[in-house]
């Protein structure tokens, strides 16, 4: 190689050199000083990697077969060898796939000689192609064994079913096989005999617990792919799905019924969350009990309102309030421990809620493609075993708004009305991009049945209105975000306007029927949904919805301040049938009930059995202040509390008797003020003063215990030198240890005698005691010792003991 | 299509007598109102279809098509899913072992044996796909497996039973062509219910489907008086004799080739025991018949489970069960085969047109006090007995003089007063059955034109000639009820006269409430329903009562 890597970058033309970093843009961030700094950027192993990644299968073959066909001595290979390699396919098609490796410099150099860029090998699998190592460079046997072809072939052919089956798992790679422990599999030992396969020792990895590997030397692999050719099979293109498209018309029909129902459930969702809001978990997110009773108010399995109330929350129609700052003075959870915090919907929902159908699912779609959650998660275990909850943190994952789209981009790549299989559209995005698809099988399984549920595909295939709101560039995101977002905010009205026009058209009427049902033979216009919902109770939703009224549907009417003649008038103008007999007289019936009973509230009442009294009342003008009211021939309220009304109607000359709530009259002789009673100074004086009377065996007692206590000091006082010393400074030159043994003896003599001992210990906090006892045992290490003076039993740890002196007499 | 899984059919559209056929082998007809009537898909519907030979793609098909807007995909999908459980196990008669449950799908078969539900009721597993089933546990075996959500597609067959020749004596009258349909459709199916609205000649299906199955017949009713009915018509009808009809009821043990047994006495223990059981097995019969079929009481369930080889034939004018147990009937004595709304063969003129009003009256100041201080319990009782309804319901006979008029209540004290107020006889529980007869002829010949009748009434008495009803209580709203007393005056009149149901409520009380009840039902089913003040019928001035 004459030129290196940065030399040839620095050969490159201008739109070349920028074609480069269009295709890797990770290169120029940051911008690097000069080429040669691109250039070992270009080589490193992370961003190799990222190129790598969003290669199609087809092209990490042809950059395996360019690895392959290195020779061993310059580490070139060309064109040539390559198409050698991949004999099986259209040299054009290879051709291709080495030039669009060429341009992003994962190969460089002439045709002629091609180098594979440095960090390829590092990340990528040592076995390219899913081929082993060269025989010759495993064992030596063995590469006897494959110079010699015809005995290779012979060997080969001999082989057992068996070791066929395990030398045709090894060819289809990857080359290497891992065995159980001890027992090596009779056709397996065969093979390894043979020579055909070779144990080995991974390299750099601690040896695996499961036993033995074995590897599949490179030629035995390229002569067992006979048939496909060495690389394997090659798919220049991508595999086409087998299932039948649908017509686009029926696509769209059934992904606009499911757009109106999703609007639905996820209005029903959160409707429920407002009329009983569900607490917040500790952890976050929403209990498994709450998602079970949203589940069901909203007809919807656990998952689908999973996914739902995940997709409001990322719309911001849902949040978290502070459960204490909600007009239920306290919420509770089912468990029965009170919450902080509740979710409830937000100010954006009854935004929201005014929006059209298609502005409302075009909200939610927005929300679902870029939440980086994983809803179907939800209901699953994480790895501690632990459930996860919906709108836990648990369910997050940063890569999901990308699965989710690619996923989708890959019927959007299909002709309108393709409908490929949750398997077909796998396979497709293992085959574009085999290295990021790895491990997203859930993300975009959970795309798919996500989008099912939306409504942004129906039958398996993409709906026309969805594919508008995925046709934005992506690439563009970086280079020109204003022109992007004009241009997605344009899409997106299309999309609206073309859903729009699929969607049935609103409608203004109802047809009444005698069972009292209200049946809307179509989505409600917003004014109609809104006076239905205060005039009747909801029954059934979908294409057209069906309400019922009820007596109590008609009270409720009749409270926010509709009247009778309004109902009337309602049904009347909204019904394209004649208002059944039935209903007219139900409302009659209701309204003529509604407010049969009143309630108020009022400070203070005054009644009398005397009508012409109460009307005199009412038309003393110095009563006035009072702003008396008569509630009934009998009965006037007043604002003002009962001892003002009191006061009032006696300085009037009334002669009015206050009553309490039994009805009884309050008796109301004038009261003195008063401060709070307190105990007599005298009386406390008294108590102290006068003399303790104790009977007499109490007082026998207390005296005993006093004089006990007493002879107890002051043997204290008299405790032996020995003993205090022992506790304080040495003076005795004795050493402890000596001391100790002496105390020992002391106190096994004092409890064969029974005689009391002074002893000196070290209690539990540091400090130096002496105590008069009688030993009684001296045993395992702890001395039990008699206290006279306490009458209790003490126990010492021997250890603790630091002297002990017989009681003189 | 909603989403709660039904269908609303707009009856005023072009395309509705299309749609109607389309959905009706799916679909439940469970309301019908008179602009939108309603439609339940449920699995058993769904199931039933698939066992009549529609497949889930014309179900699919016949949804999109007639529906007015998009369905949504996830219930298309559903629907889909729902059928393609059915028939994934069936029920054989293997040559070798009998009777036996065959797994299509491996799998399923290994997840119901090993169900708990099912224990006891399987045999020995002769292969991978087939385990034996013991005869006996058919009707159970399809009931457990209908309740795991795999219902098992029965092919085992029916016994023919002991042949007996009975044909229909077609003088001067005919089958009428929805009564055709449904004997066919039974037939086709090999068990089921036909439901028709009473007055529709559910007998007559009832004998068309003997003279099909030319078989001895064990017919089930309600009551001795239904039975002697079912008789009558019998004798009329076909060209079967008084002597090979027999009865077995409380007075009389006959076993002959078709035998009308009652209920009751089936379900009559000595001892703890069920005394009357063998007559199941006294002949081989080849068809069984319930009359009423929404009263069969519990003990005759258990029964039926085990006359899962013999056709049988449910007639009922309602499916509706207020013990909820429809999906019993289902499975144990067959999926329903015919149903018609009553208004559409009311529009035929098979069945009387009838006006169902509502009369409310005010209580009086004294009956307010007495039900405002009543007990919950007795709450009912007092606001339907009130007093204040005799002067009403004299108002209501006298307006339609010459007419046959029942009068229904289901408290006899009130019902004595009634009938002393309006100087008519009384049907009661204790009425015996001759005095009954006596009753039901003169009435039915015209020499009585006022009848009180209490809750005996309520079940399969032939009143032909019955052209007004007026109930003033009844058994607290009781939807199956209403449907009764209803068919009480639906039969067609010589002179295509309309029929008058009247309910006669207290105003305010519980009676209004289960009222409402009555009267979503009524409406539901199609019937005008309006309500009237007692004053509108009364007139001024107010009469003095007492």
């Amino acid at each position: 190689m004459a030129t290196t890597f940065a030399d040839q970058l620095r050969a490159l033309s201008d739109e070349a050199l920028g074609a480069l970093i269009q295709l890797r843009p990770d290169l120029v961030v940051p911008l690097p000083a000069d080429i040669s700094a691109l250039a070992v950027r270009a080589q490193s192993r992370g961003s190799v990697a990222r190129c790598l990644d969003g290669l199609d299968e087809f092209t990490l073959r042809i950059l395996d077969a360019a690895r392959l066909s290195r020779s061993a001595e310059t580490a070139l290979t060309s064109m040539a060898a390559i198409l050698e390699l991949a004999a099986g396919v259209q040299a054009d098609d290879v051709r291709v796939a080495v030039d669009r490796l060429r341009v992003r410099f994962l190969l460089h150099g002439t045709e002629d000689a091609l180098q594979v860029t440095g960090a390829v090998d590092e990340v990528t699998s040592p076995y390219p192609a899913g081929l082993g190592r060269p025989a010759d460079y495993l064992e030596p046997q063995t590469a006897a064994l494959v110079a010699d072809k015809a005995r290779l072939r012979r060997t080969v052919l001999a082989a057992a079913p068996a070791a066929r089956a395990v030398l045709d798992r090894l060819a289809a790679g990857p080359p290497i096989g891992a065995l159980s422990r001890d027992t090596m599999a009779e056709p397996v030992r065969w093979l390894v005999e043979q020579h055909v396969l070779v144990p080995i020792t991974e390299a750099g990895r601690a040896p695996r617990p499961d036993g033995e590997l074995v590897e599949l030397p490179r030629e035995v692999g390229i002569l067992l792919r006979r048939e496909t050719g060495p690389l394997g099979e090659l798919r220049p293109f991508p595999p086409l799905p087998e299932t039948t498209p649908r017509d686009p018309k029926s696509v769209d029909s059934a992904g606009t019924g499911q757009v109106m129902e999703a609007v639905r459930s996820a209005e029903a969702l959160l409707e429920a969350l407002a009329a009983e809001p569900a607490p917040v978990l500790r952890a976050g997110g929403l209990g498994v009990r709450d998602l079970r009773r949203l589940s069901r108010s909203a007809g919807l399995d656990e998952p689908g309102a999973a996914l739902l109330l995940e997709i409001v929350y990322a719309a911001g129609l849902l949040g978290e309030a502070d459960a204490h700052g909600s007009s239920r003075s306290v919420t509770v959870s089912r468990a029965g421990a009170p919450v902080d915090e509740i979710f409830l919907p937000t100010g954006a929902y009854d935004l929201w809620r005014a929006l059209s159908i298609a502005q409302r699912w075009h909200t939610l779609v927005r929300a679902w493609l870029s939440m980086t959650r994983l809803p179907g998660l939800v209901g699953g275990r994480d790895d501690r075993d632990r459930p996860i909850n919906a709108l836990a943190p648990e369910a997050e994952r940063a890569g999901a708004p990308q699965a989710r789209r690619e996923a989708l981009l890959v019927l959007a790549d299909l002709a309108p009305g393709a409908a490929p299989s949750a398997d077909e559209v796998l396979e497709l995005l293992s085959w574009q991009a085999p290295r990021r698809a790895r491990g997203r099988e859930a993300s975009h399984r959970d795309a798919l049945a996500g989008g099912a549920l939306l409504g942004v595909t129906a039958i398996g295939a993409l709906t026309s209105y969805a594919r508008l709101i995925l046709e934005d560039p992506d690439e563009g995101d970086e280079s020109d975000p204003l022109g992007v977002r004009a241009a997605a905010a344009q899409q997106t009205s299309d999309s609206v306007r073309l859903l729009d026009g699929l969607l049935p058209a609103p409608v203004d009427h109802v047809l009444v029927q005698a069972d009292l049902s209200v049946v809307v033979p179509g989505p409600p216009e917003p004014e109609l949904a809104a006076e239905l919902d205060v005039v009747a109770e909801p029954e059934s939703a979908g294409g057209a919805s069906v309400f019922r009224v009820t007596p109590a549907s008609v009270r409720r009417a009749l409270d926010v301040g509709y009247t009778a003649n309004d109902l009337h008038a309602l049904f009347k103008r909204r019904s394209r049938t004649p208002v059944p007999q039935t209903l007219t007289y139900m409302i009659d019936d209701a309204a003529r009930r509604h407010g049969g009973l009143r309630t108020g509230s009022a400070g203070s009442y005054l009644r009398s059995d005397d009508e012409a009294l109460i009307a005199e009342v009412l038309a003393d003008k110095r009563l006035i202040p009072l702003a008396l009211r008569q509630i009934a021939p009998t009965v006037l309220v007043s604002p003002s509390p009962t001892s003002r009304l009191l006061s009032q109607l006696r300085d009037a000359g009334f002669a009015p008797v206050a009553e309490d709530a039994g009805g009884a009259a309050v008796l109301a002789r004038p009261k003195v003020r008063r401060a709070p009673t307190r105990t007599s100074l005298a009386a406390r004086l008294a108590d102290q003063a006068g003399p303790p009377v104790l009977a007499g065996p109490r007082l026998a007692g207390v005296v005993e215990q006093i004089r006990r206590g007493d002879i107890a000091t002051r043997a204290a006082r008299r405790a032996p030198v020995t003993v205090r010393a022992a506790n304080g400074q040495s003076t005795t030159g004795l050493s402890s240890v000596q001391r100790h043994g002496e105390a020992m003896a002391v106190l096994q003599q004092a409890v064969r005698e029974r005689a009391r001992v002074w002893v000196g210990y070290v209690d539990s906090h540091g400090a130096t005691l002496s105590r008069l006892v009688r030993p009684v045992s001296l045993s395992a290490g702890y001395l039990r010792a008699e206290d006279e003076r306490t009458e209790t039993l003490h126990t010492f740890a021997l250890h603790r003991i630091t002297a002990a002196v017989p009681e003189e007499e | 299509m909603q989403s709660d899984k039904t269908l609303l059919l707009e009856v005023d559209h072009p395309d509705a007598r299309a749609c109607r056929m389309a959905i009706a082998p799916f679909a439940e007809l469970e309301r019908s109102p008179e602009h939108v009537h309603t439609y339940r898909l449920t699995p058993l519907g769904l199931w039933n279809a698939r066992a009549a030979g529609h497949d889930a793609e014309s179900v699919v098909d016949s949804l999109i098509r007639f529906s007015r807007y998009p369905v949504p995909n996830a219930l298309l999908v559903d629907v889909a899913e729902t059928m393609d459980r059915y028939g994934r196990l069936q029920l054989l008669n293997d040559p070798v072992h009998g009777l036996v449950l065959r797994g299509l799908d491996k799998i399923v078969l290994v997840e119901v044996a090993k169900s708990k539900k099912l224990a006891g009721m399987l045999g020995a597993r002769v292969d991978d796909e087939t385990i034996l089933v013991h005869p006996s546990e058919r009707g159970r075996l399809k009931q457990a497996l209908l309740k795991l959500g795999w219902p098992a597609e029965d092919l085992a067959g029916y016994v023919d039973g002991e042949a007996h020749d009975i044909s229909l004596r077609q003088e001067g009258w005919t089958l009428r062509s929805y009564q055709q349909e449904a004997v066919d459709g039974f037939w086709a199916g090999g068990s089921g219910v036909v439901v028709l609205p009473c007055g529709a000649g559910k007998t007559l299906v009832g004998a068309a489907a003997m003279a099909t199955a030319s078989a001895t017949t064990l017919i089930l009713v309600t009551n001795t008086v239904a039975g002697r009915q079912w008789k009558r018509e019998l004798v009329a009808r076909t060209s079967l004799t008084e002597e090979e009809i027999g009865e077995y009821s409380g007075e009389r043990k006959e076993i002959r080739p078709v035998t009308i047994a009652t209920y009751q006495v089936l379900t009559a223990r000595r001892g703890g025991a069920f005394t009357h059981l063998d007559l199941f097995g006294a002949r081989d019969w080849g068809l069984v018949i319930y009359d009423e079929v929404h009263l069969l009481p519990a003990p005759i369930f258990r029964f039926t489970a085990d006359l899962q080889a013999r056709r049988r034939l449910g007639l009922t004018a309602t499916l509706v069960r207020e013990d909820g147990r429809e999906g019993d009937v289902f499975s144990l004595i067959g999926p329903k085969r015919y149903d018609a709304p009553w208004k559409d063969i009311e529009a035929q003129g098979w069945i009387a047109p009838a006006e169902c009003v509502e009369v409310r009256v005010t209580l009086t100041e004294a009956e307010r006090m007495t039900y405002a201080v009543t007990d919950a319990e007795e709450r009912y009782r007092v606001a339907a007995t009130a007093r204040t309804k005799l002067p009403v319901v004299r108002a209501l006979v006298d307006k339609h003089p010459g007419e046959q008029i029942l009068v229904i209540g289901a408290y006899i004290d009130q019902l004595h007063e009634l009938g002393e107020y309006l100087d008519a006889p009384i049907l009661q529980g204790s009425t015996t059955n001759k005095e009954r007869e006596r009753l039901f002829d003169a009435f039915r010949d015209g020499s009585l034109k006022t009848l009180v009748i209490s809750k005996v009434g309520n079940f399969s008495i032939d009143l032909p000639e019955a052209a007004v009803a007026i109930q003033v209580s009844g058994t607290f709203g009781s939807r199956q009820e209403e449907a009764q007393r209803l068919g009480r005056v639906l039969r067609p009149k010589a002179d295509g006269r309309q029929a008058h149901f009247y309910t006669v409520v207290s105003r305010d009380t519980i009676d209004t409430e289960y009222a409402a009840h009555r009267q979503r039902f009524l409406a539901e089913q199609g019937y005008a329903y309006t309500i009237v003040d007692a004053d509108d019928v009364l007139g001024p001035p107010l009469p003095q009562i007492d």
